[in-house]
């Protein structure tokens, strides 16, 4: 890597806040037509790559402290999911750095990556793994999961005949098993139903009684008014707001709804 | 912080031993995806590779009479068409593992290495599969296990870090040019016939031996042929140092371990937007 490059998220024990993100700018470079083939470059050869530059984040900064509940909220397409990802270390910035302190646990695109073609339980195994539990604290684990998730029944089933709403208890039943420092949850209570949403509140107490930190994408404002310390406004990969929720997600439905204001 | 809140820590993930349980529990499933609801099963491995075996043997036998060159003809084609089996099986799936596992790739971080590493190991184990047919032949054909069939363990191991490293590098490719499945189906299938599998090593003219010795595979298989089937004709049994010299066999052996380095490199340099290309 050249020196000055941005870096991938660096894990480390001294600093103080459980994360910083320091002036992250995130261009995505879509081509207007995805020329992935040799035949399109054989055909095309001095086309130029028609390519849109849209800017999904630019210069986001804040820091999220240790224990704290974070959300970030904003409309569709303001950059909060590819956020969330530059601090889950599965995308890179263009440009800023991010500094996780602690071990992180990702809930993101309403799921943990799960293969459809396995039973639940192989995805429990594959992706507990994954998150870094051991053998024998799956083992431990396993029974844990699968209450939490309400999906006994199924558990020898195979996820593609899973509901959306089943395959979001799962994914969120293991991103909650693993011994995190950091959770990242993105629109976690977008497809479960009130009784799932009441058990994700409930988790959300225990983890803040626990000294845990929580970051929460959300378009339920009233979530973020009941939980959060602070949250950020998102728009358009631009930060218009950051501090008290109640403040925020003022501004959010001024931005939403301006007659009404 | 572990005082502070109580909290009891696993092991921190991204070591060698959460690498190696990742490799395991990866591997083992896509084995078992690979065979069920199949009703034969495993037996699907074998039947491959027997199948183009019989088809060859008859053809070569019966028409081209190549089986007058060697008594252990047929035993020494198929150890040919199960290694090569295993190159192409390994390679290919390794290339399409990133973009096969997608979902996975943008909802979690972790070595991305271990995706098409985890693919090659599944195509290992059906290698080991077909070897249990390979040692039956072997068994047939009353030939003795001797001492120095320890050293298929370094030939094979090179074999494994030179299917690896064509992966890795075949999987970077396929990322942003999505051709390479067709490409690499062509080349494999030249590398078949440009690889002396069906036909002795010998009938080749000097010029092109040394061209194929070149090729890692080449040069393990014929040395995994001239160690197991040890008193075969002169016409079969040609290794690299008859062709290249008497280190001969350092040039194709540099050659994997080059593959293997530049397959590395090139994986960890485009690894960072693999999440969002794939």
């Amino acid at each position: 890597m050249n020196p000055g490059s941005p870096s991938a998220p660096e894990f480390t024990t001294p600093s103080v806040a459980a994360i910083d993100v320091d002036r992250v700018s995130k261009i995505f470079r879509l081509p207007h037509e995805r020329r992935t083939t040799l035949k399109e470059y054989f055909l095309h050869p001095f086309r130029h790559d028609g390519h849109e530059e849209q800017r999904a984040l630019q210069d986001v900064t804040f820091r999220v402290e240790p224990g704290e509940f974070f959300g970030i909220i904003g409309p569709n397409g303001s950059g909060k999911s590819t956020l969330l990802k530059i601090i889950a270390g599965i995308y890179r910035q263009d440009t800023g750095t991010v500094k996780v302190n602690g071990l992180l646990s990702p809930f993101i695109e309403l799921g943990v990556g799960f293969n459809p073609e396995l039973t639940a339980r192989d995805n429990i195994r594959i992706n507990g793994t994954l998150l870094g539990l051991t053998r024998r604290e799956l083992g431990a684990r396993f029974d844990d999961i699968v209450a939490f998730s309400e999906l006994e029944r199924f558990i020898d089933q195979k996820l593609k005949n899973f509901s959306s709403g089943m395959y979001l208890r799962l994914a969120y039943a293991i991103a909650v098993q693993v011994d995190f420092d950091i959770l990242l949850l993105d629109e976690v209570l977008a497809v479960g139903d009130a009784a799932f949403q009441e058990k994700c509140f409930a988790s959300f107490d225990r983890f803040r009684a626990l000294g845990r930190t929580i970051v929460l994408v959300t378009h339920d404002l009233g979530v973020v008014q009941r939980f959060a310390d602070r949250a950020v406004l998102l728009i358009g990969g631009e930060m218009h707001a950051l501090g008290a929720p109640d403040d925020v997600t003022e501004k959010y439905e001024a931005f939403a709804s301006p007659i009404a204001v | 912080m572990v005082e502070a809140t109580g909290i009891l820590h696993a092991p921190r993930p991204g070591g060698i031993g959460h690498r190696l349980r990742i490799l395991q529990v990866i591997v083992l499933a896509e084995f078992k995806l690979k065979y069920a609801g199949s009703a034969l099963g495993y037996v699907w491995s074998v039947v491959k590779p027997l199948t183009l075996f019989t088809v060859l043997y008859l053809v070569f036998t019966r028409i081209f009479k190549l089986g007058s060159v060697s008594e252990f003809y047929a035993v020494s084609l198929l150890v040919g068409i199960v290694f090569f089996s295993f190159f192409s099986d390994a390679t290919n799936q390794g290339m399409v593992s990133l973009v096969h596992r997608e979902s996975l790739l943008r909802r979690m971080r972790f070595p991305r290495m271990l995706i098409p590493t985890a693919a090659t190991l599944t195509a290992a184990m059906t290698f080991g599969v077909n070897l249990v047919v390979v040692v039956a032949f072997i068994a047939w054909e009353r030939i003795e296990p001797q001492l120095d069939w320890v050293l298929l363990v370094p030939l094979l191991v090179e074999l494994y870090v030179f299917i690896l490293g064509t992966a890795l590098v075949l999987a970077t490719l396929f990322i942003s040019f999505r051709d390479m499945g067709q490409v690499w189906e062509l080349a494999a299938q030249l590398m078949f016939y440009a690889s002396p599998i069906i036909y002795p090593a010998a009938l080749l003219p000097q010029w092109a031996q040394e061209i194929v010795f070149l090729n890692p595979f080449v040069q393990i298989l014929q040395d995994v042929r001239a160690l197991v089937l040890y008193d075969d004709l002169p016409a079969n049994n040609v290794t690299a140092p008859d062709v290249l010299g008497e280190f001969g066999r350092l040039i194709p052996v540099g050659v994997a371990l080059a593959v293997f380095g530049l397959g590395v490199a090139l994986f960890k340099r485009y690894e960072p937007w693999f999440a969002e290309r794939a």
